[in-house]
């Protein structure tokens, strides 16, 4: 701990040291007089200084999400006559609440007095913090201030506080995309086929053997022979989101990387609520991926994956065949991509050659910068006709491309397919 | 007693203290800004007064004093809105980070205090006069020195003894500068009278403060 005088001090020290030296230099003794209730201040300076403090730094939340308040417990013993002033110095994307000052305590008892029973007890202190922006992020630095009761002497120290991941913020989907065709697990989707589900689908004769208890009456009554109801089959869906982040293009906060990796968190949770299977790709300048899954473990996991990208770059001029076993067979393709790495695009032609389904969200929202020049106009003209012919030519080897420009939810641009069940052609 | 700003955190019984759910900065605590920028104003106003009696040098003196005045005040409201900063800042947002951290950093309450300090000197001026100006500069010290901290008034309660004190020490400076200049009669009695009852006081409020309120 550094103990020194406080910036209030070295004011009064200035206005008392000026005012004597002047009221020598001009003999006037109003001036020394002007100096009398600086000096006085300064030496009712407290003396006594602690000799050392208790800081304790209990756990963060270890799993943060951008944008969502969290805190750090401090807990203070030993401080003593002094009031203590905790703030967070932030790091890099984080934003804190205001300092909080614990009130000093009359006396410790391990200093021989008796603590004063008026007096709030030191106890856990919550300093509230965002993370603005998803990444691992250095929380800061904590500050904390020992001041006496006069405001003169100030004792600092600093305690570093931890490096946390902080997980993008799932973009709004309270619709899902499903295939007509779904594997044979049991699960949430009516799929075509009839079985035990709740889904009514039809009538049919009955023929023995039929559980009695599927009798349709009224349409016994109709056809003057047994009828059962029909129910659909409920199954669920192998879904592989797969995140581009080979580019970054765009303003911090809402760049395409922002886009792709909150698009990809909140279809990962949508579906995973869905009691889906759902798998990750996440295709940056290394390939990184989970097999299909479920439950909450997984979940995590998947979304510990978003965050933290294994470093290095490897197999770059191999990344065109994604890897077979992240891929079970009729299994939905979520594409989130700007759709600016060559390689994505003869990946997605790939995948569709394999018979995949594939939808590409489309999260390219900025475009290169260009002045006024006739070549630069051009230029740019040329680079959008690129990527509408990029766009174009997937729709029509049928990888639908939906755009999304990360202000709403992802309900509107998948609209057109989540209304009723995605055919799978081949 | 707790020190920070609005709105202040909650202590519960247990002793936990619960800050404010909302994270938005800390503001700049207004009205001690508005009382340090009106005594900084009155200082330098009054320091300067009168104007025609001022010797060579009064009117650099006066220039530094309202710069510094100025200075402190834009430091006291920048305090709580420094600029983020990014990752790759472009060299007008280096610029502004410097100029701003220079504000910031320069000591402008004790350049203005000695600026109006020599402002005084240099003027002919009446005991009585120096005596307020030095009240004046002692409540702008304090003033900056709640908006700095954004601390409650409350915090100086402690201190209004020892600034009677020093009041009363300034008062007795007046009479010692004045007594000379006093022709024998009733005010160079009265003048006395009031010396010798600011030492009383003084003592009286002092030798408490030294014996029990000392840490």
């Amino acid at each position: 701990m550094t103990w020194g005088l406080s910036a209030h001090a070295r004011r009064l020290i200035t206005l008392a040291i000026a005012g004597l030296v002047v009221a020598v230099l001009t003999r006037r003794p109003e001036f020394a007089g002007l100096a009398a209730p600086a000096v006085l201040l300064l030496a009712a300076r407290s003396a006594r200084r602690p000799s050392w403090i208790t800081v304790r730094v209990s756990s963060l939340d270890d799993r943060l999400v951008e944008g969502v308040d969290s805190a750090v417990g401090v807990e203070i013993a030993d401080q003593g006559r002094y009031d203590v002033e905790l703030k967070i110095e932030v790091g890099d994307a984080i934003a804190a609440g205001p300092a909080v000052t614990v009130p000093a305590v009359a006396e410790s008892p391990d200093q021989g007095g008796s603590p004063d029973p008026a007096s709030p007890k030191p106890g856990r202190v919550l300093l509230p913090f965002t993370a603005e922006r998803w990444g691992q992020r250095q929380v800061g630095t904590l500050t904390v201030t020992l001041r006496d009761s006069y405001r003169l002497t100030e004792g600092r120290a600093y305690v570093g506080l931890p490096v946390v991941g902080v997980r993008p913020m799932p973009a709004p989907l309270n619709s899902s995309v499903v295939l007509s065709r779904l594997p044979s697990r049991l699960g949430e989707h009516a799929s075509r086929a009839a079985g035990e589900g709740g889904e009514f689908v039809g009538v049919r004769e009955f023929v023995p053997g039929d559980r009695q208890r599927r009798i349709n009456w009224p349409a016994t009554t109709r056809h003057g022979t047994l009828h059962l109801s029909m129910f659909a089959a409920e199954r669920t869906q192998n879904l592989v989101v797969i995140a581009d982040a080979t580019s970054y293009v765009g303003d911090v906060g809402t760049s395409s990387l922002d886009l792709v990796l909150r698009g990809a968190a909140g279809a990962i949770t949508r579906y995973l609520a869905g009691r889906d299977r759902v798998g990750l790709i996440v295709y940056g300048s290394r390939l990184s991926w989970l097999a299909p899954g479920q439950g909450q473990r997984h979940y995590q996991r998947l979304l510990d994956l978003l965050v933290v990208q294994p470093d290095g770059v490897e197999r770059a001029a191999d990344l065109i065949r994604l890897p077979r076993a992240a891929l079970p067979p009729g299994a939905l393709i979520l594409l989130f991509s700007p759709l600016l790495d060559p390689r994505l695009v003869e990946a997605l032609r790939d995948l569709r050659e394999r018979g995949f389904t594939v939808v590409v969200i489309d999260v390219l929202n900025a475009e290169p910068g260009h002045d006024a020049s006739r070549v630069s106009r051009l230029t740019g003209r040329i680079w959008r006709l690129e990527q509408q012919a990029i766009r174009f030519s997937l729709t029509q080897i049928g990888v639908p491309v939906v755009h999304w420009d990360g202000a709403g939810s992802l309900d509107d641009p998948l609209a057109p397919y989540t209304r009723r069940a995605m055919v799978m052609r081949r | 007693m707790t020190a920070s700003s609005t709105p202040p955190p909650m202590v519960t019984g247990n002793g936990t203290v619960h800050p404010p759910r909302s994270l938005r900065r800390k503001r700049a605590p207004t009205a001690a800004i508005a009382a340090a920028a009106l005594l900084a104003a009155a200082d330098v106003c009054w320091a300067a007064l009168p104007t025609g009696s001022a010797r060579a040098g009064a009117r650099i003196a006066v220039i530094v004093a309202v710069i510094c005045a100025v200075g402190s005040i834009v430091q006291l409201a920048m305090a709580g809105a420094m600029p983020r900063a990014t990752s790759l800042p472009s060299v007008a947002e280096r610029l502004t980070a410097s100029l701003l951290n220079g504000l910031r950093v320069a000591p402008w309450a004790e350049v203005m205090v000695v600026a109006v300090l020599a402002l005084e000197a240099l003027h002919p001026a009446k005991p009585w006069h120096t005596a307020m100006l030095g009240i004046a500069l002692l409540g702008y010290l304090l003033a900056v020195h709640l908006a700095e901290t954004g601390a409650p008034a409350g915090v100086l309660r402690a201190q209004i003894p020892l600034i009677a004190a020093g009041a009363g020490l300034s008062a007795i400076s007046v009479g010692a500068a004045a007594l000379p200049g006093l022709p024998a009669g009733p005010a160079s009695f009265v003048v006395r009278v009031v010396a010798t009852v600011g030492v009383v006081a003084v003592g009286a409020m002092v030798i408490p403060t030294w014996a029990g309120g000392r840490d």
